[in-house]
């Protein structure tokens, strides 16, 4: 089994504090087939991450408590060679000069809040390729 | 002979002699009736009997039948003679015989008489010892020649009768003289009394009588002691104004109760005891002595210096005052000492003293500083009379002399405040006027100058007329505050500045008062703040901005989370083959206002957001063609004319020309939004020049104006009806020219028609202006 096919087959880190919204990627990422495991924070993300391997991870850049995507992206970076470009951030504030340095520097694809389904599932589909 | 009198002895032996010699004159005789006549002539103390006896004796002598003498007296000849002229027989008359006798030359001369050949006159003249012709004594007898012993008998005759005359002119002169000189004595005021060792008055002058109210005589052998009552000198002599009886002079001064006199005294010592006297001469010298007092309280009292100096400076007299100034112990340590040198630091000074003196004879408010004794410096001002010797130099200065060390001192230190508020008045950055009352400038400090007013335009001008027209009640009610008494504080108002145009100034009035306390004028310090406000204006007006975009970022990011669910779920339910087809209308409304609110939010998003712009060099131009442009075809369907006006060497700026077409494009959108509204002919000029590092872009139209010019680039402030715009065009302006390092004002134009949107965008260097020209 190829890397490919293998992460495929591995479930996709959601990491998202907005119940509202990981409900919805959820709901979106299952009905396309993806398995999804949710964080409800970046430290349970991080948590997660360390616990055990995943095909991607999906995560919000600005959320509350002591880890953000930003730290999420360069943990990953540094620990996680396999996922450095399986990573696929959500903002809701790109104004944020912080979150245009992040993209700017890394090339991380991100998408921004608010967006529909279709943009999600091609930006998803074309990171991780299908399910 | 009768005229002698019986008493005298002499003229009885005459009388006898004269009888002999009627009979026979032997020449022995002759002679010793010369000698009688010589006696005569030096007893007699009369002149016109000793003449006649003369005459009448001559005639007896030379044997003539009468003689005369003839005196050339200072009021004329006249003659003498014993026996009247008229009864000798055939006389000649009077005159003749003058006449005869004023003829003859200095010898004896015989004449024949005029109308009677018989008889002859002899004329003798009379001679003095110094030749001098004093008369002629005439004869009249038979005629027959002289002998020369009757010649020599004559000339006898008239030596005698020369002696007579001399010594009688010489007697006369002296009675005169003695006259004269007890008749000077009488006139002399002071008192004169002579008195003798027995301390007895022979003498006193008419002045001393008269005051005792008695006749001169009265006093002489009276006791000196009477005199008493005039005044008396302490001591027991008997004479009330002898001290010293040993010395030949003395001089002192005596009082009575109401009178003061000086008492010179001379005595004639070493003669025998009557012959010895004691003069005294008293001067009343009362009111000399109530002048010089009070002359003296005067140089005492008097608070100004008075003093008598050489020419070279040396005092001869100070009064106290004086000396106090000058810090001595007294008169005497000032007169004494020859403090010349230590007292003037400034000696060639006094040469000029003296060469004003010389020149005028007085010196009038003449400065000095003169030494005091411990060393401090007195200033002086002088007036100095200079009193001129015979040859007429200058040998005295009088001169009074007034203390103004306080006066210069106060007058240094008024001149040094002077000076320190000219220095303030004429460097302080504030401009600073005087008014009076009537709100009239009457001073203006360099700086309203420099501030580009002119004179004309200040002084005699009502400041009010500076003053903005909207603020000129305000300005005259804080003068009235002002003239009333009280002080107006920062009072901010717009007023014309120096070069025309409008500024805003800050201003303070203080009322300034006379010496009864009155409010006279009002000092205005205006201190022009139009760049502080200006930049205050801006920095709370960047601050507001920067406030708004901060919560519209944070409202914006809690909003997308909730749209990104609804958005979301809406494509769930709309791909869900579970929802009945009836409810797809609504899910597409909702999704079409959730993207609506989306829009907004990113609209909010953009004028918050400091995205960098593109960097890239731009030419503004280009872009204002292109926009106006996009609106060309609206424009000329609706009669908007566009003006440009263009500056072709315009540098290019680094910007976002999406961006800055974004903003160019929103603020003509507005101003053909505003022209439609105004319903007038439209027109709107862009405008591109160059200033300093900027370069700036002036879009005008004549439109409606703006309603707040202070509030018009803020988020959701809009004046189009509602739906019609989101009031957040010019607040995405905003942020875009801001986020280019430019600025962007607006303001309503002066015309009253219509505003102004000026966009100011820094130059691009050189280094990227060579960049664009090579990537053509």
């Amino acid at each position: 089994m190829n890397s490919h096919a293998l992460h495929q087959t591995l479930p996709i880190l959601l990491i998202e504090d907005e119940p509202s919204v990981t409900a919805f990627l959820r709901a979106a990422l299952e009905r396309k087939g993806y398995s999804v495991v949710q964080a409800n924070s970046g430290a349970d993300g991080l948590h997660q991450l360390k616990e055990r391997t995943f095909g991607g991870v999906i995560s919000d850049i600005r959320m509350p408590g002591a880890v953000n995507g930003a730290e999420i992206h360069a943990w990953i970076q540094s620990n996680r060679p396999a996922l450095r470009s399986r990573i696929i951030l959500i903002s809701g504030d790109t104004a944020n000069s912080e979150t245009q340095a992040l993209l700017a520097n890394s090339g991380t694809p991100c998408i921004e809040k608010p967006f529909r389904m279709q943009q999600l599932i091609s930006m998803v589909e074309k990171i991780f390729g299908k399910p | 002979m009768s005229m002698r009198g019986p008493k005298s002895g002499r003229g009885t032996s005459l009388a006898v002699r004269k009888a002999k010699s009627a009979q026979a004159r032997p020449i022995s005789k002759q002679a010793e009736e010369l000698i009688d006549l010589a006696v005569d002539a030096a007893r007699s103390r009369h002149l016109p009997d000793f003449l006649k006896r003369f005459s009448e004796r001559a005639a007896a002598l030379a044997e003539a039948d009468w003689g005369a003498v003839v005196v050339f007296e200072e009021s004329g000849p006249k003659l003498y003679c014993a026996k009247e002229l008229e009864i000798v027989r055939n006389a000649p008359k009077r005159e003749w015989l003058v006449n005869k006798a004023q003829e003859i030359s200095r010898d004896a001369q015989v004449c024949i008489l005029p109308q009677e050949k018989s008889s002859t006159g002899v004329f003798v003249p009379i001679l003095s010892s110094a030749n001098e012709r004093l008369g002629a004594v005439c004869l009249l007898r038979p005629p027959r020649a002289l002998h020369a012993h009757e010649r020599r008998l004559l000339e006898a005759l008239a030596s005698h009768a020369a002696l007579a005359l001399e010594n009688f002119r010489r007697f006369s002169q002296l009675e005169r003289s003695k006259r004269n000189w007890v008749e000077d004595i009488d006139a002399i005021t002071d008192y004169i009394v002579v008195h003798d060792r027995r301390w007895r008055i022979l003498r006193t002058n008419r002045s001393l009588a008269t005051h005792l109210g008695v006749p001169p005589v009265a006093l002489v052998g009276e006791a000196v002691g009477t005199l008493r009552q005039l005044a008396e000198t302490p001591g027991s002599l008997p004479c009330p104004f002898c001290v010293d009886t040993d010395q030949s002079r003395e001089e002192h001064v005596i009082s009575s109760r109401d009178r003061v006199f000086l008492v010179s005294t001379s005595r004639t010592l070493g003669m025998p005891d009557d012959e010895a006297r004691t003069i005294h001469v008293l001067k009343d010298i009362t009111d000399r002595r109530e002048a010089e007092r009070r002359y003296r309280e005067l140089f005492d009292s008097i608070q100004e210096g008075l003093f008598f100096a050489t020419p070279d400076g040396r005092f001869l007299d100070v009064n106290d005052a004086m000396v106090r100034m000058l810090g001595y112990e007294s008169r005497d340590e000032l007169l004494r000492n020859d403090v010349g040198s230590y007292l003037y630091p400034a000696p060639e000074a006094r040469e000029h003293i003296m060469h004003e003196l010389n020149a005028k004879g007085v010196l009038r408010n003449y400065e000095e500083t003169l030494r005091r004794k411990d060393g401090t410096l007195l200033y002086t001002l002088q007036n100095i009379t200079g009193v001129r010797d015979a040859s007429g130099r200058i040998a005295q200065m009088r001169g009074l002399m007034l203390d103004v060390t306080e006066q210069k001192m106060f007058q240094a230190q008024l001149q040094r405040e002077r000076d320190f508020n000219q220095k303030i008045l004429n460097t302080t950055q504030s401009m600073i006027l005087v008014l009076d009352t009537a709100g009239l400038i009457s001073y203006a400090n360099r700086r309203c100058y420099e501030a580009g007013y002119r004179e004309e335009e200040m002084i005699g001008r009502h400041l009010v007329d500076l003053v903005d027209s909207a603020q000129r009640k305000e300005f005259e009610a804080a003068l009235e505050t002002t003239a009333h008494g009280q002080q107006v504080e920062n009072l901010e108002a717009r007023a014309k500045r120096g070069d025309g145009s409008l500024g805003y100034f800050s201003i303070s009035l203080s009322p300034m008062r006379d010496e009864q306390d009155a409010v006279n004028s009002v000092v205005v310090v205006m201190t022009d703040i139009t760049d502080a406000a200006l930049l205050q204006a801006k920095l709370a007006h960047a601050e507001r901005m920067a406030t708004i975009g901060r919560l519209v970022s944070g409202v914006a990011h809690e909003v997308n989370n909730p749209l990104a669910a609804i958005l979301g779920f809406t494509d769930l339910l709309i791909e869900n083959p579970e929802i009945p087809a009836s409810a797809h209308e609504s899910l597409e409304i909702i999704l079409q206002e959730t993207q609506r609110t989306k829009n907004i939010v990113q609209d909010l998003l953009s004028f918050a957001r400091q995205r960098p712009v593109q960097k890239e060099a731009v030419r503004l131009g280009a872009i204002l063609r292109q926009t106006i442009k996009l609106r060309s075809y609206d424009f000329t369907s609706h009669g908007v004319e566009v003006k440009e006006d263009f500056d072709e060497n315009l540098p290019a700026t680094i910007g976002d020309s999406q961006q800055l077409q974004q903003v160019f494009l929103n603020i003509v959108n507005n101003a053909y939004d505003a022209i439609q509204e105004a319903g007038r002919r439209g027109m709107i000029t862009l405008r591109t020049k160059r200033t300093g590092d900027s370069v700036e872009v002036a879009i005008t139209d004549n439109g409606t104006g703006i309603s707040d010019t202070a509030r018009i680039f803020d988020p959701f402030f809009t004046t189009k009806p509602t739906g019609k715009g989101t009031g957040l065009g010019l607040s995405i302006c905003y942020g875009i020219v801001r986020a280019h390092g430019g600025e962007i004002q607006c303001w309503n134009n002066d015309s009253g028609e219509g505003s102004t949107f000026l966009v100011k965008l820094p130059i691009a260097t050189e280094g990227a202006t060579a960049a664009m020209e090579a990537a053509g």
